[in-house]
């Protein structure tokens, strides 16, 4: 083992990474940064090649990201996470006792780190046990990320070829889905299309708050509808608003308007 | 309210001749119809009970040909001609002539030989084709002021919607302007440029005060054009590329003879932002982004578009607030015509589309 501290810093802006290397030499000569990692998966790969023992990881990186690499990295090093104003990841840092640094950065900050970093790897020499809690703020930083990737489990676009291009369609904007043979035919506020996917399909994985099936082959969006006229033996037809067309609704989902 | 969306369940509608028929008008005829009756009771020899049933009856009669022909209207008759009005007035001896028709049996002939009978259907008609001539104008020009203040009211009530929107677009275009972790980041950079006495930190300094100069909040000020939005666009592409020089290339390229257009404020820097903050910036490989605005003389329209070449749009990723706004905004200063369309970029990344017929300046 090497008497003299290694460290990787890992962070997707190149100007971030020098000014940290830069004042890394200027406070902590004999510290040697072994690695500069562009992305999560790249501070992996360095961290796995080159073990550090200290990593500053950008929360905020492509692909990977700092958190994911950190659950990556575990307890074999100290970690130092570097954030710009991201207020939940600052009180997940606090609460969980996590060392960490605010973009943009000052001296005397980042002379503290350099100074608890110095006092930890003495103590605890080699790669030493990274701060308690470290579990816990990854877990609650990962929640955040999650959300904040906006990616809830309902469709929001509908893909459609339309001449040689793909449209992307906002489904706040679908009047009705209704389902041709094969394909099913999407018509929205500027136009129409046939796509692959089924009606059973659409479903499923359309916002039931939004779009119910009325029929077999039919899926309507709850915002476009005018009126629901009942009609003989149990049936009704849906009127939508500004259109001519309606949309027959059967038996089995008469349910549907009946709470309304 | 218009915009609040609340599907039900209703009975198809009535089209029945009884469906105007309101206890109001049934009450007014009737009336009427008393009235008329001890009018003309002195010139009657018959006993008051009679006059006033037959009075009654050809009152009724006239409503009920009113009712119906409001949803009657011939293609041959006069537009001058209401149809309600010739109904009433073809209805009054009709329902005369039945009365007394009653009165004698069914036989025209013998209620023919009574003088004083013809003389009372003449009466009771003449009457009956006033009254109920007045009655029926009245209503009809009653009828067509509540439908000019019902439609007049649908009018304010649309206007006041499209008003109230207009406004939430401006309140959220001018809450969220500047995101701090943006902000942050990029004085980071400019640090670090700063410290290291890079030749290029004067450049990058301009290119953080145009951008904020343009994204700080305003209420009134000149009216944005689409060459304003060119220079902030290309400013906060610059610091961008400052930030990520290894990952973000682009191209901007707005004819020249569009840029004194006018364009709604920060419309194509949210298509832009949008590129670099889902497209470009989530990808280890980084990506290209294209932004163009060109006129087709043909069609008269404006095309302006953000392509980039990012990690592209899953099928699940929310659309944020700024492209549901900016499809509003653009209706709101284009016209409805205008448009905002999104396509995919193969093998990767998104294109939007901005269409719209200029406004005259």
């Amino acid at each position: 083992m090497s008497m003299l501290p290694t460290a990787l810093i890992a962070d997707d802006e190149p100007l971030l990474r020098e000014r940290l290397a830069s004042y890394l030499q200027r406070l902590w000569p004999e510290l040697e940064v072994v690695a500069q990692a562009r992305n999560g998966r790249e501070a992996v790969e360095l961290f796995d090649e080159h073990e550090p023992a200290v990593v500053f990881l950008d929360v905020h990186m492509p692909g990977m990201s700092g958190v994911e690499a950190a659950r990556c990295i575990g307890r074999r090093a100290q970690l130092v996470f570097v954030t710009a104003y991201e207020q939940y990841a600052v009180q997940a840092f606090e609460q969980g006792a996590v060392d960490y640094l605010v973009k943009p950065f000052d001296e005397a900050r980042l002379a503290d780190t350099v100074q608890r970093l110095r006092e930890r790897l003495q103590a605890a020499p080699g790669a030493g046990p990274a701060a308690n809690g470290l579990e816990s703020v990854v877990e609650r930083l990962s929640a955040e990320l999650r959300r904040q990737a906006g990616t809830r489990s309902w469709l929001q676009w509908i893909r459609a070829s339309v001449g040689n291009t793909v449209r992307l369609i906002p489904v706040e904007q679908v009047v009705y889905l209704r389902s041709d043979e094969k394909y099913t035919l999407v018509v929205w506020e500027g136009g129409e299309a046939l796509i692959r996917k089924t009606i059973r399909e659409l479903a499923d994985e359309l916002d039931p708050e939004r779009f119910v099936q009325v029929h077999r082959s039919v899926i309507v969006n709850l915002h476009q509808v005018a009126q629901v006229t009942r009609g003989l033996n149990e049936t009704a037809e849906v009127q939508l608003k500004g259109r001519s067309e309606q949309l027959p609704v059967s038996r089995s989902y008469l349910h549907v308007f009946r709470q309304m | 309210m218009a915009s609040v969306p609340s599907p039900q369940a209703s009975e198809p509608p009535r089209r029945n001749v009884l469906s105007a028929l309101t206890g109001r008008s049934v009450l007014i005829v009737l009336a009427l119809a008393v009235g008329a009756a001890l009018a003309l009771n002195p010139m009657f020899s018959t006993p008051f009970p009679v006059v006033l049933g037959r009075s009654l009856f050809v009152a009724m009669v006239l409503l009920l040909a009113f009712s119906a022909a409001r949803q009657w209207s011939p293609v041959w008759l006069p537009r001058w001609i209401a149809p309600q009005v010739l109904a009433v007035a073809v209805a009054t001896p009709l329902a005369t002539l039945v009365v007394y028709l009653l009165s004698v049996g069914g036989d025209f002939m013998a209620f023919a030989r009574m003088p004083e009978r013809v003389s009372g259907f003449v009466l009771i008609s003449l009457t009956g084709l006033a009254v109920g001539l007045v009655v029926a104008l009245g209503a009809m020009l009653r009828e067509r002021d509540a439908q000019a203040r019902s439609q007049a009211l649908q009018f304010a009530l649309e206007r006041a919607t499209l008003e109230r929107q207009a406004l939430d677009a401006r309140f959220s275009l001018l809450q969220a302007q500047i995101e701090p972790h943006f902000l942050f980041n990029t004085l980071a950079n400019v640090q670090a440029l700063v410290e290291s006495g890079s030749p290029r930190a004067p450049a990058v300094l301009q290119s953080l005060i145009d951008y904020l100069r343009a994204a700080m909040p305003k209420l009134q000020g000149e009216a944005p054009t689409l060459g304003n939005e060119e220079a902030l666009v290309r400013a906060y592409l610059d610091l961008m590329l400052m930030r990520m020089p290894d990952r973000l290339h682009y191209d901007l390229q707005v004819d020249p003879a569009l840029r004194g257009l006018r364009f709604p404020a920060m419309a194509l820097l949210t298509l832009v932002e949008n590129a670099v903050r889902h497209g470009v910036d989530p990808s280890e490989q980084g990506g290209h982004i294209e932004v163009g605005a060109e006129h087709d003389p043909v069609s008269g329209q404006v095309r302006v578009w953000v392509a980039d070449t990012g990690v592209g749009m899953p099928e699940t990723a929310v659309p944020g607030t700024g492209l549901n706004n900016l499809r509003q905004r653009l209706q709101a200063f284009f016209g409805v015509d205008a448009q905002l369309q999104m396509s995919e970029v193969a093998p990767h990344g998104v294109r939007a589309e901005i269409l719209f017929t200029p406004s005259e300046a």
